[in-house]
């Protein structure tokens, strides 16, 4: 049986819950071979596999919701002190490099620090340093250095969710 | 009027701050109401009611005021604070200079007067038509902006409204009538009507109105360059702007809905990793199975190991007084075997080692003859080669003995 290029590449990183990015190798190959890949991810393991223009990932009933919503919660607050900053929250997510600095002056001088004080994964520097190095295992962000980083193609993502929530609340209410 | 152009222009320059006031007083409220004139009058203390009657800046509309359309736009003008016009009022245009340029070109070869004033008529209304767009691709943009910035400090829900607003009824719309594709387009209309100035500005019987025909050929030239000009700001700025805003805006609006209640709503899905793990769901069972191996456990019992032979110490002082009393030896090596024969049954290597050590006590005298001779000495299964070895005297101390 022949499997495609980078194929044990592939798998490994998928079942690591990573996001495959476009620029790197193995999405090209996800691309090329989507459907067999689909296949092969549902009848092997019951994940179901999902590619977009921006990113490729798996997903099972089992979900890590817990880190979704720490995950959501970050980006929710970064956009939020973005935005109260006079920044365009979005082009920076996008396009600029972020500072552990900067990233510390935002959460520890929020409005939401009830929220941020109850979250293990953000409470404290520590805490927020450990789950940036979450996000990059996972492929959200990429490390450009010790105390700095880049959002990747994945943040979409959750930015997605973001505008499907207004979506749906302004369908629940023209219903 | 009574009063001099230059006394009512005079008028407007030295009471600019009422008549500005009772402008931005209109643009807001669409009116001048009665207590809002004489406040804003009172304000700046010069009673100058009766002169904005009588220079007709005000009109009275019932109880109220309006400031007549030609002083508003001027003031409009001057200030560049234009609203945004819906594509509508824009559209209007459209039917007077097609319907104007369906007259002219009907009847191209009647009345000359008459083609004379259609074709002022035109030029007319295609300025206004173009000054029209300006204003409001300049107004979209201003508004837009300031709406990116926030000025106003207006909620997120509402710059969506805005913004998707200003996309479907201005935005869109207005670069329809733009759209040089569309064959029903104004400035498709224009083209058409470019095409046929530059025919007759060239060949037709009467100057004048050659001249007529080239001016507004020259003018359309003018025209379509600038509404291009406007069509590309419309699409390559103002469109991506204000879709950035909706964006921005809706995401925001998103986020700010989930951190309202950030543990009860429902979240993306994220692959969970397999890990292994002691705590598993597996982990009771496991344990389980591996305390069953002890359940029906037998008595063990573990028996003190018996030593066949007790530990064989070595008497020095025993077997170095045997070797005195044998003095004198004359094969070292042999007498050990043969000695420890008759002490034991059977002789371990160990034993023969042991004493074969008296041969290096200084008190003992050694020969080995001048020329090196050797035995082979079996013990066991094991043939030992050693040299012979003579021991005549021993100067050792015996305790009991005294000097030897």
């Amino acid at each position: 049986m022949e499997f495609p290029n980078h194929h044990r590449q592939i798998v490994e990183d998928l079942m690591a819950g990573k996001f495959v990015l476009p620029q790197e190798r193995t999405y090209q190959v996800l691309r090329d071979n989507e459907q067999s890949y689909s296949y092969f991810f549902k009848a092997s393991f019951n994940y179901e596999l999902r590619l977009t223009q921006d990113y490729a990932y798996v997903v099972s009933e089992e979900s890590a919701e817990m880190l979704s919503r720490d995950i959501c919660i970050f980006i929710a607050l970064l956009s939020y002190e973005l935005d109260r900053d006079g920044k365009n929250f979005l082009e920076r997510i996008q396009f600029s490099e972020f500072e552990m600095e900067e990233i510390e002056n935002y959460f520890t001088n929020s409005s939401y620090i009830d929220l941020i004080l109850s979250n293990k994964q953000l409470k404290d520097t520590d805490s927020r340093k450990n789950f940036i190095n979450t996000l990059n295992r996972r492929n959200i962000i990429e490390k450009t250095g010790d105390n700095r980083f880049v959002f990747t193609s994945a943040h979409k993502f959750f930015m997605d969710f973001a505008s499907d929530i207004v979506k749906y609340e302004n369908a629940e209410k023209d219903e | 009027m009574k009063a001099e152009p230059k006394t009512i222009l005079r008028f407007l320059v030295e009471h600019y701050d009422v008549i500005a006031e009772l402008f931005e007083t209109q643009k807001n409220d669409g009116i001048i109401a009665y207590e809002v004139l004489n406040s804003i009058i009172a304000k700046h203390e010069h009673d100058i009611k009766s002169q904005l009657i009588e220079y007709k800046i005000l009109s009275p509309v019932n109880d109220n005021y309006e400031i007549r359309t030609v002083y508003y736009n001027l003031i409009e003008f001057i200030l560049s604070e234009f609203k945004p016009m819906l594509p509508e009022t824009i559209e209007k245009y459209h039917t007077s200079v097609a319907e104007l340029f369906r007259k002219i070109r009907e009847n191209i070869n009647g009345d000359k007067v008459t083609l004379s004033q259609r074709l002022n008529d035109i030029a007319i209304e295609i300025r206004s038509f173009y000054e029209m767009v300006e204003r409001n691709t300049q107004s979209l943009l201003t508004e837009t902006r300031e709406l990116k910035a926030n000025v106003k400090k207006i909620d997120y829900r509402e710059k969506i409204v805005r913004a998707s607003r200003w996309i479907d009824e201005y935005i869109i719309p207005l670069n329809k009538i733009l759209d040089i594709n569309h064959s029903s387009s104004m400035a498709n209309k224009l083209y058409e009507i470019s095409e046929f100035s530059n025919k007759y500005r060239l060949n037709f019987d009467d100057e004048g109105a050659r001249v007529q025909f080239e001016k507004l050929y020259f003018q359309l030239i003018q025209v379509n360059d600038n509404l291009l000009r406007q069509s590309k700001i419309l699409t390559n700025e103002l469109l991506p702007l204000i879709e950035r805003i909706r964006t921005e805006s809706i995401i925001l609006t998103g986020w700010i809905t989930f951190m309202k209640n950030p543990y009860k709503r429902k979240v993306p899905k994220l692959l969970k990793r397999k890990e292994v793990s002691v705590y598993s769901n597996d982990t009771f069972f496991n344990a389980a199975e591996i305390f069953e191996q002890f359940k029906n456990e037998t008595d063990v019992y573990f028996e003190e190991e018996e030593h066949e032979s007790e530990k064989w110490i070595f008497d020095k002082d025993h077997y170095t007084k045997k070797l005195k009393d044998n003095l004198p030896v004359e094969n070292f090596f042999s007498w050990c075997n043969k000695t420890l024969k008759e002490d034991y049954k059977k002789v371990e290597i160990e034993k023969f080692f042991a004493l074969t050590t008296l041969a290096f006590d200084e008190d003992i005298e050694r020969e080995y003859g001048a020329k090196p001779q050797f035995d082979k000495i079996r013990i066991n299964d094991l043939t030992l080669t050693v040299p012979k070895v003579t021991i005549n005297q021993h100067t050792l101390i015996d305790p009991k003995d005294g000097i030897s």
